[in-house]
């Protein structure tokens, strides 16, 4: 370590036996000339300038940037309608038929086995109070109940064997 | 002062400016250009620059760094015109010199710039803002933008080379 100093001592000795040439007064005169005159061509800029003009460049930049995504939205829109697409209106899902409800499969059980058609006739709701009262009181002993038997013509979600937690849609219709 | 004098747009900041960096800045420009003709005409374009600025100047947190920054900043389009406008070859490369005249003397000048001209540049600016300008490392790091240590390791790396180029002179 003090090797290294020692020696970077003698290199700083050695390098110090040039110097820098300091700036000439006919340099001076030169540069301060022209930075005067630089000085009176520019006007200085006003304090409440500097935010309108980055205000203004940001709005340009925006414009321009939306123009060009409605742009690019239009060509492509053309390019796919004269290749041969066509729009095509899809009817929203009924709810009843949904897939997948976002709660345990307790409560998409129950929300399925409660989606039953509007009961017209006594039997139909005897039918209905029963099925709900199997429901819960299998619920109460087992947790999970098994899915009660569809009505005519009603879809219900029911537990796939081969995937964990995962349903299929069936639509189930009496004989 | 300088600050005030930029603040009331007084032509009087010129002369300030000259006084307080022209010869920290010629001897930064001539470490990057290692040509002392070439550093004139950057430290000319540099002076312009900050006129042009001096609003921005002087609303500046650091303006020795900004001062920095802008001699920098014209230092380096001034070297990417040199090369897209001549042989890098023509360059005259004279910018160090001899105290007293002699020939030997200049012949040791002109070894020691052939030597610092072989140094990467980051290392060159920080050597010859130390040993020329007799600025400590945190002067060196306010004014470069770098951090203390990075000034500090960049000058050892610097020595280091230098020892092996200077092997034989120091011998």
């Amino acid at each position: 370590m003090n090797e290294k100093n020692a020696d970077n001592k003698q290199i700083e000795i050695l390098l110090r036996k040039a110097h820098l040439p300091e700036p000439s007064s006919k340099l001076k005169e030169r540069i301060t000339a022209e930075a005067a005159k630089a000085w009176k061509q520019t006007s200085p800029e006003l304090p409440w300038q500097t935010p309108i003009r980055r205000f203004i460049t940001s709005a340009a930049a925006a414009v321009f940037i939306i123009w060009l995504a409605n742009s690019y939205s239009d060509y492509v829109l053309v390019r796919w309608q004269s290749s041969g697409g066509q729009v095509v209106h899809k009817q929203p899902f009924d709810l009843d038929v949904l897939p997948e409800i976002p709660y345990s499969p307790f409560a998409r059980h129950l929300v399925s086995t409660s989606r039953k058609p509007s009961m017209t006739d006594v039997s139909s709701f005897r039918n209905y109070t029963e099925t709900m009262l199997r429901v819960l009181d299998e619920a109460r002993q087992n947790g999970v109940s098994k899915p009660p038997a569809p009505a005519e013509g009603r879809s219900i979600l029911l537990r796939e064997k081969s995937a964990f937690d995962s349903y299929s849609l069936m639509q189930i219709t009496k004989g | 002062m300088l600050r005030a004098a930029l603040e009331r747009n007084d032509p009087a900041a010129v002369e300030l400016m000259w006084d307080r960096y022209a010869g920290d800045l010629f001897a930064y420009l001539q470490a990057v250009l290692c040509s002392r003709h070439d550093a004139e005409d950057v430290l000319q374009a540099v002076f312009v620059r900050i006129v042009q600025k001096r609003h921005r100047l002087a609303k500046a947190r650091h303006i020795n760094a900004y001062v920095f920054r802008i001699a920098r900043n014209e230092a380096f389009s001034f070297i990417s015109r040199r090369k897209r406008e001549r042989n890098v070859e023509d360059v005259n490369k004279s910018w160090l010199i001899a105290p007293e005249g002699h020939k030997e003397q200049n012949e040791l000048a002109e070894q020691l710039q052939a030597v610092l001209a072989l140094l990467p540049r980051p290392q060159r600016e920080v050597i010859v803002m130390k040993i020329y300008r007799q600025k400590t490392f945190l002067e060196i790091s306010r004014l470069l933008g770098l951090s203390h240590n990075t000034a500090a390791s960049r000058y050892r790396y610097g020595m280091e080379k230098l020892r092996t180029l200077l092997r034989d002179i120091i011998s």
